[in-house]
């Protein structure tokens, strides 16, 4: 299974993409509110978006999968 | 009378070397999608230039006439070459010898490249395939009796971290000393999916009851995130072009200066996208990398670390032909925070130019240490003040570029404060001992609470201080000392770089590296 990995803790503030969307690498897919900052997280790896794993604002872990590709 | 009988013997000896441990062996070898040493060298060297030493060194069998009848050479394959021109040392691990295992090790011709690079002040370059001469438990059965432990030439591999440039490169499973002679280096780098490095391997491991392959108890997955290596590569090949390219920012030992190459850029140039790169919303934030290669000379940033320490970017460049080290903040992590890992990533790097004499260029975007329970768990503070010593303590020439942010004792350590190092900010700095968000709710937390209106009162208080907030204010009391518009910045580190080059000074520093 793939997975985008959130690369910093904080709170999942949005996704950039829905279930369906081509993501490549680089791409934003979401966005993590840290350090009071909006963060994209960017794609380290191209799929189709498969599923959304976490409900926005809720507080994620460095390394916790925010999406499952295929 | 001649000695060509002699040189017979030696010769039929050597061509036994070069087929190292036997055809099949070479075949695994391949199957497993690595190339053998003296391939690995070739490819690595520039062509024709390896000198081998003690290519007939090994485990020897001869008949009852002293007639030479088995000959299996010993795992490493060592010697000197060549570099873009310039000398290394080689050591290589042979693992079609028994797997580069100690039984199959020479001591004496396992440490000769440390003592090549140490003494004639040339770069090493580890090959590092296999345990690299750590003992076995089969050693036992020989010897007779137990040992405390030992790493033989251990003083030399610590010694050479402040002479000599050294890489370490993980080329198939490493474990052990192996390990051990990766790490002890000043870029180290594995190949994905190919090396795997740990203390222990899994059959070890699995006696504290942990069942994993290599690659999960030690790919490139786990090290290339840790920092145990700096970077992780595609291909062997590529791991040879990386050490080729480090090395060409380097001295050839610290008792010279890093050298000027013909300049391929003009110093003179203006970047006029970097006018509008900061966004004006500062929770939004920009990419660093792309700021970093415009400023630098074209094409000339070398990355270091790309996947540890993420909220800091490391590496090498140059400025006008001069090599320097580089440091940025990476507002994508952490918004640029100080993080444990981060602090490690540069205090690797600074001390790593300071040993060669590299100016350093900071590009400042720190909105303090990483705050919140994780990274107290995490030991931010400690790991942040080792880092904040490591700058205080370099005696290299400094530049700083206040990007953004500035704020906390991390922003504090936006350069050594013990000497004038040239510093600017851009338009867009912000900087204190707190950002405003926050920072009043902490500093105000009496008159917020007693308002009626306490929302209002805390609007009020924060237009207030903005009010006061323009970097230009702060030109008022010499607090920063210049800004600049940030399409000049290439300008002023050329500029930098031209009054540093005469500052450097070869010889040994005063503090050394700790890999």
């Amino acid at each position: 299974m793939k997975r985008v990995q959130t690369p910093i803790t904080g709170t999942l503030r949005g996704y950039s993409v829905k279930p369906g969307d081509t993501v490549s690498v680089g791409q934003e897919v979401a966005i993590v509110e840290s350090m009071k900052m909006l963060i994209p997280v960017l794609a380290e790896i191209s799929g189709t978006v498969r599923v959304l794993s976490r409900k926005v604002d809720e507080s994620i872990h460095e390394g916790d999968a925010l999406i499952e590709l295929e | 009378m001649s000695w060509n009988e002699e040189l017979d013997e030696l010769a039929r000896r050597k061509r036994l070397a070069e087929q190292m441990g036997g055809p099949e062996k070479v075949q695994r070898q391949h199957d497993n999608g690595k190339l053998t040493v003296r391939e690995r060298i070739e490819r690595l060297l520039d062509p024709g230039s390896f000198h081998e030493a003690g290519a007939t060194a090994g485990a020897t069998q001869y008949d009852a006439d002293g007639k030479l009848i088995a000959f299996r050479p010993s795992n490493q394959v060592i010697g000197r070459g060549t570099i873009d021109g310039r000398p290394v040392a080689i050591a290589g691990d042979d693992f079609t010898v028994r797997g580069g295992a100690s039984d199959a090790r020479i001591l004496e011709k396992s440490l000769y490249p440390e003592k090549l690079a140490h003494d004639l002040g040339i770069p090493l370059i580890r090959l590092v395939d296999g345990t690299g001469g750590g003992g076995s438990v089969k050693d036992l059965d020989k010897l007779g009796y137990t040992y405390v432990p030992r790493v033989p030439g251990w003083e030399m591999i610590a010694e050479n971290l402040a002479r000599v440039p050294v890489i370490g490169l993980a080329l198939g499973p490493v474990a052990g000393l192996g390990a051990a002679r990766v790490a002890a280096s000043h870029y180290a780098l594995m190949v994905r999916g190919l090396s795997q490095i740990f203390t222990a391997g899994p059959p070890v491991v699995a006696h504290i009851g942990e069942q994993v392959t290599k690659e999960e108890l030690g790919g490139s997955d786990i090290h290339a995130r840790n920092g145990t290596v700096d970077d992780e590569v595609g291909s062997e090949d590529e791991a040879f072009a990386r050490t080729r390219r480090f090395l060409s920012y380097l001295p050839r030992n610290v008792f010279e200066l890093p050298a000027r190459t013909e300049a391929n850029d003009d110093p003179k140039r203006r970047v006029e996208s970097l006018l509008a790169v900061v966004p004006r919303d500062t929770r939004r934030v920009y990419l660093m990398r792309p700021i970093v290669e415009a400023v630098v000379d074209a094409g000339s940033f070398f990355e270091i670390g790309k996947l540890w320490g993420r909220s800091v970017i490391t590496g090498l460049a140059r400025l006008d032909g001069w090599p320097v080290a580089v440091v940025a903040s990476d507002p994508y992590h952490y918004g640029g925070a100080w993080t444990k890992t981060s602090s490690e990533k540069m205090m690797r790097l600074i001390d790593m130019a300071q040993v060669f004499h590299l100016p350093i260029v900071h590009l400042v975007d720190v909105p303090g240490f990483l705050i919140g329970v994780e990274a107290e768990q995490a030991s931010t503070i400690r790991y942040g003040v080792r880092v904040m010593t490591a700058i205080e303590q370099s005696t290299v020439p400094w530049c700083t570029i206040i990007v953004r942010k500035c704020f906390g004792v991390a922003g504090a350590a936006n350069r050594p404060h013990n000497r004038l190092s040239l510093r600017y900010a851009w338009p867009s700095g912000e900087w204190g001992s707190l950002p405003l968000a926050g920072g009043i709710e902490a500093a105000y937390k009496a008159d917020i609470e007693a308002s009626p209106d306490p929302a209002a009162t805390r609007a009020r208080i924060e237009e207030r201080l903005k009010a006061v907030t323009s970097p230009i204010r702060t030109t008022e009391p010499f607090s920063i000392e210049e800004i600049i518009d940030p399409r000049d910045t290439r300008i002023m580190l050329c500029d930098f770089i031209r009054l540093a080059a005469g500052l450097r000074q070869a010889g040994l520093s005063q503090f050394t590296m700790r890999p």
